[in-house]
């Protein structure tokens, strides 16, 4: 008996490693002292202290009592900021893109790489939270699921792996806008088919599902043994209850998931015109609660369709369309967010841009361009958070929220400033001064002899130089029998 | 043709023009304007709180520290004002149609013949807060011609817009002007079987035509067409634009230089375009005193054309007292315009008076335009931006232009627009 007790114990411990990852993140008590907290939750905190205890954020405020065996991190001039929130990024993958055009079974686990150079960058940048999803390139993709980049298997960097379905109402290569919409029905009317013909062969006395099912390798006990009516669709298969929900097709089963409001959508708009066929697909299979559209640029033009259904949306692209007029040439600029924000749609920014690869300087530019400082902050932390449901846990540093804390050097939105230390789940994950590529990037690989230092004087190697040989010319004062050609 | 003539000419064709057409439905005159900010950056040194600029017949006629926004129908106001950015490599809508690639060496072709006025870029980037720009033949001959520094918004006239003809004699170095070409096999099949078709032959076309203009001078049958023109860049009184990425090319072009002074050819001013790797030796030139441009910050460090720019390079070049300017490429792109390769550079480092100097007066300098444009000062064109914060800061934007005294873009919110446009 007793033995038995500690086979299960044994056999639960890697389990529960599997689903948390606590082990990694949970060891101690961190507190971080810095000049100003941005909370994003209330008023800015002066001269305060976080303090994180495994993994969450324990204590905040300008008098945190400071226990005695914490870790302390101390930076007086320094800003904390809420780790910034990606909520939906192709980055990071090894091949974003599947080819099966309906392949809602794969998942982006299986595709992420750990050690990709993204979610390095990603930690510089002060992004924490990434919602990795398969490429644009799909009918519908795979199913994403939400990470850290911190860790070097997809165990440590989990945060949640539900992240929601990806579809695509561009066209695919090769799709005309009509065959998209046409594949994108078709997966859904499949899905009825497959459904409708396992009832009535359930019902006619056959077992083709259970024995797929038992092909399949399929889990077939506990909850997974009993039937269930379809939940929340917008159209229902009669009789579905008879059908173990362990024996669905895995192939259909994460359709069937969306379908019933289980799952959430993400799904890409190139144009305008692709907004209005999303958010048919969405109500017609009864996902658009839990739909978010990732618009690029010039999907703007549809906002009224977008504030008609309620939907969330999360920005591609460049922030400014610039249009010219086929007439008279004239050229109009549309600030893209503002558009969004005077419509109060909810919108989130995404680092898919062509100038910059940074959450950061998305939000500061569009400060610049016009948009209120604190709703650009959300559109980066809170309002991402929220689209990936994880509100509770991320967006903002209060009590209760996962210990995910930037440190700046100054204001999080001047030019000046840059991200100085990475506190992700309460570890210390980034520190600029031992960062030796952002290192590279600022002053280059300098050769030997050739530093500020010594352009400054004291050894000057280049004016004691002696011929360059590739252009056979010397800078010395040599006299030279060299005649012109 | 002087400058001061060429003014002349321009102001000239301008009364003409007024006079013609000045009662036609597009009001082109400039208008007069009070221009409050609460900060004025002048670019030399000064900061003034709360100042009013009074501005005439495009010129900037006084300046008033201390003073309070009016509220006429021809005043304007913003947070900070600087002098119109100047981008000596703006590259605003040049191709292969801007450079004459009949010939390796055309010095005496002038790009202001090749210059698409009607291109909406111009509008672009003037309302980008640049409003002087330097335009160049592209690089794909070794000595392109000659550059022209002309005004970004005004008269749709080459002429009317030049703030300084021929300010430099462009060409390049390295392997661009040698790209497509290829040696001839048999008879030569195209424009392109021609010399050079390596680094080692730009490098000797350029030692030809600075010899053999030297030896012109004397000697008539070693001048060639347009020779004059690199005689009087031999001189110094013609800078030396020369595009120069990696420090394999910006040392050829500081070895031509240091050549051409130790051959006593002549003491060329050089300004070193597009200089990415101007960080790997900088005492080169320093020792040198060449001037640089640079390009825009890629922001992983590796430009397109394969060099390395780091961003410290303008904040070390500006301590070690290098004149550095920085440049947009064109810039199409809202954002990654001059204002915002400003920030990058402060974001390396440089100070933000050095910034600002980065973009509008050491470049002024640096072709002999400073006597109109580059700050903020009475008696210079009225070229002024209006920012809504802080200048270069990602945050703060570009809310108002003038050039010449004209509003190219209006700071008031539409409704009160009552600016020429």
């Amino acid at each position: 008996m007793r033995s038995q007790h500690l086979a299960l114990a044994v056999l639960a411990l890697p389990l529960a490693s599997l689903a948390f990852a606590e082990p990694a993140f949970a060891d101690g008590k961190l507190a971080v002292k810095v000049g100003r907290i941005i909370t994003l939750s209330g008023p800015d905190i002066a001269n305060g202290m976080i303090l994180i205890e495994n993994g969450r954020i324990t204590a905040i405020g300008a008098d945190v009592k400071l226990p005695w065996d914490a870790v302390v991190i101390d930076q007086p001039k320094m800003v904390a900021f809420p780790g910034m929130v990606e909520a939906h990024s192709a980055r990071g993958m090894d091949r974003a893109n599947e080819n099966i055009d309906v392949a809602p079974f794969l998942n982006v686990r299986d595709s992420i790489d750990p050690v990709g150079f993204y979610f390095e960058d990603a930690l510089r940048w002060g992004v924490t939270t990434i919602n990795v999803q398969q490429g644009h390139n799909c009918v519908i993709g795979a199913q994403g699921m939400i990470v850290k980049p911190v860790g070097i298997t997809i165990e440590d960097m989990l945060v949640k792996p539900d992240g929601g379905l990806k579809l695509s109402a561009a066209p695919k290569q090769g799709y005309s806008p009509a065959s998209q919409q046409q594949a994108l029905r078709g997966a859904f009317t499949d899905l009825r088919l497959y459904l409708e013909e396992i009832v009535r062969d359930k019902q006619q006395g056959g077992d083709r599902a259970r024995r797929e099912a038992l092909f399949q390798g399929r889990d077939l006990e506990g909850e997974k043994a009993k039937g269930k009516a379809m939940a929340g669709s917008a159209w229902k298969v009669a009789g579905l209850e008879v059908i173990p929900r362990g024996e669905i097709d895995e192939k259909q089963e994460p359709l069937l998931a969306l379908v019933e409001g289980k799952l959430g959508a993400f799904i890409y708009c190139s144009r305008p015109m692709d907004v209005a066929r999303a958010l048919e697909i969405a109500r017609a299979n009864g996902f658009l609660a839990r739909t978010t559209l990732v618009c690029s640029t010039t999907c703007w033009k549809a906002v009224d369709a977008i504030v008609d259904a309620g939907v969330p949306v999360i920005l591609e692209g460049p922030l400014v369309q610039i249009e010219r007029d086929p007439i008279d040439g004239k050229e109009t600029e549309t600030f893209v967010p503002k558009v969004f924000a005077d419509k109060k749609v909810r919108f989130a920014l995404s680092s898919n841009n062509t100038t910059t690869e940074s959450l950061w300087f998305q939000a500061a530019t569009a400060v610049g361009l016009g948009l209120s400082r604190e709703q650009a902050l959300k559109s980066i932390t809170s309002v991402p958070a929220e689209i990936l449901g994880l509100q509770k846990r991320l967006g903002s540093l209060e009590v209760g929220k996962d210990g995910n804390v930037l440190l700046f050097s100054g204001d999080p939105l001047s030019v000046t400033s840059f991200v100085e230390h990475v506190i992700v789940e309460g570890v210390h994950a980034y520190d600029r001064s031992k960062d030796i590529r952002v290192k590279a990037v600022l002053q280059g690989k300098l050769p030997p002899g050739t530093s500020a230092a010594d352009a400054k004087g004291e050894k000057a190697p280049m004016s004691q130089a002696k011929p360059h040989d590739d252009t056979g010319t010397t800078p010395t004062d040599e006299p030279e029998p060299k005649k012109k050609d | 043709m002087s400058p001061k003539t060429l003014i002349q000419v321009a102001l000239g064709l301008c009364l003409a023009q007024a006079a013609a057409f000045g009662q036609g439905a597009k009001q082109e005159t400039s208008d007069d304007w009070s221009v409050f900010a609460d900060q004025v950056f002048t670019s030399e040194g000064e900061v003034f709180q709360n100042a009013l600029v009074r501005v005439q017949d495009g010129k900037i006629v006084a300046i008033t520290p201390g003073a309070s926004a009016g509220s006429s129908d021809s005043s304007l106001r913003a947070a900070a004002m600087t002098a119109g950015m100047i981008d000596l490599s703006a590259r605003i809508d040049l191709g292969f149609g801007s450079v004459e690639q009949g010939r390796e060496i055309t010095p005496n072709a002038r790009v202001a013949d090749a210059l698409d006025l009607f291109s909406e870029e111009w509008t672009r980037v003037a309302k980008g807060g640049v409003t002087t720009v330097l335009a160049n033949p592209s690089d794909y001959n070794v000595i392109g011609g000659l550059g022209l520094a002309l005004k970004t918004a005004g008269p749709r006239s080459v002429l009317q817009r030049t703030v300084k003809a021929d300010a430099v004699l462009r060409g390049a170095i390295g392997t661009q002007p040698s790209l497509r070409n290829h040696p001839a096999r048999g008879s030569p099949s195209d424009i392109y079987s021609r010399r050079p078709t390596t680094r080692m032959g730009v490098e000797w076309e350029w030692r030809k035509a600075m010899y053999d203009a030297a030896a012109a001078r004397g000697d008539k049958s070693r001048s060639y067409p347009g020779c004059e023109q690199v005689q009087v860049a031999l001189d110094g009184k013609l800078p030396l634009c020369i595009q120069a990425w990696s420090t394999q090319d910006i040392r050829t072009a500081v070895f031509l230089k240091e050549e051409i002074e130790r051959e006593k050819l002549g003491t060329p001013r050089l300004i070193i375009d597009a200089a990415a790797e101007a960080w790997k030796e900088p005492q080169l030139l320093v020792r040198s005193k060449a001037m640089v441009v640079l390009p825009p910050f890629p922001l992983q460090g590796r430009t397109n054309e394969g060099a390395f720019m780091a961003w410290e390079t303008a904040k070390l070049l500006h301590e070690l007292g290098v004149p550095v300017a920085l440049s947009s490429h064109g810039a199409g792109d809202p954002e990654s315009g001059l204002d915002r390769q400003a920030g990058h550079a402060m974001r390396g480092g440089l100070p933000f008076e050095a910034a600002l100097a980065a973009v509008t007066l050491t470049p002024a300098r640096m072709i002999g335009i400073e006597d109109r444009v580059g700050s903020i000062a009475v008696g210079k064109d009225a070229d002024l931006v209006l920012w809504s914060g802080v200048p270069f800061e990602l945050t703060s934007r570009v809310v108002g232009v003038l050039v010449d005294g004209r509003v190219v873009l209006d700071p008031r919110p539409a409704k009160d627009s009552a600016a020429a446009k």
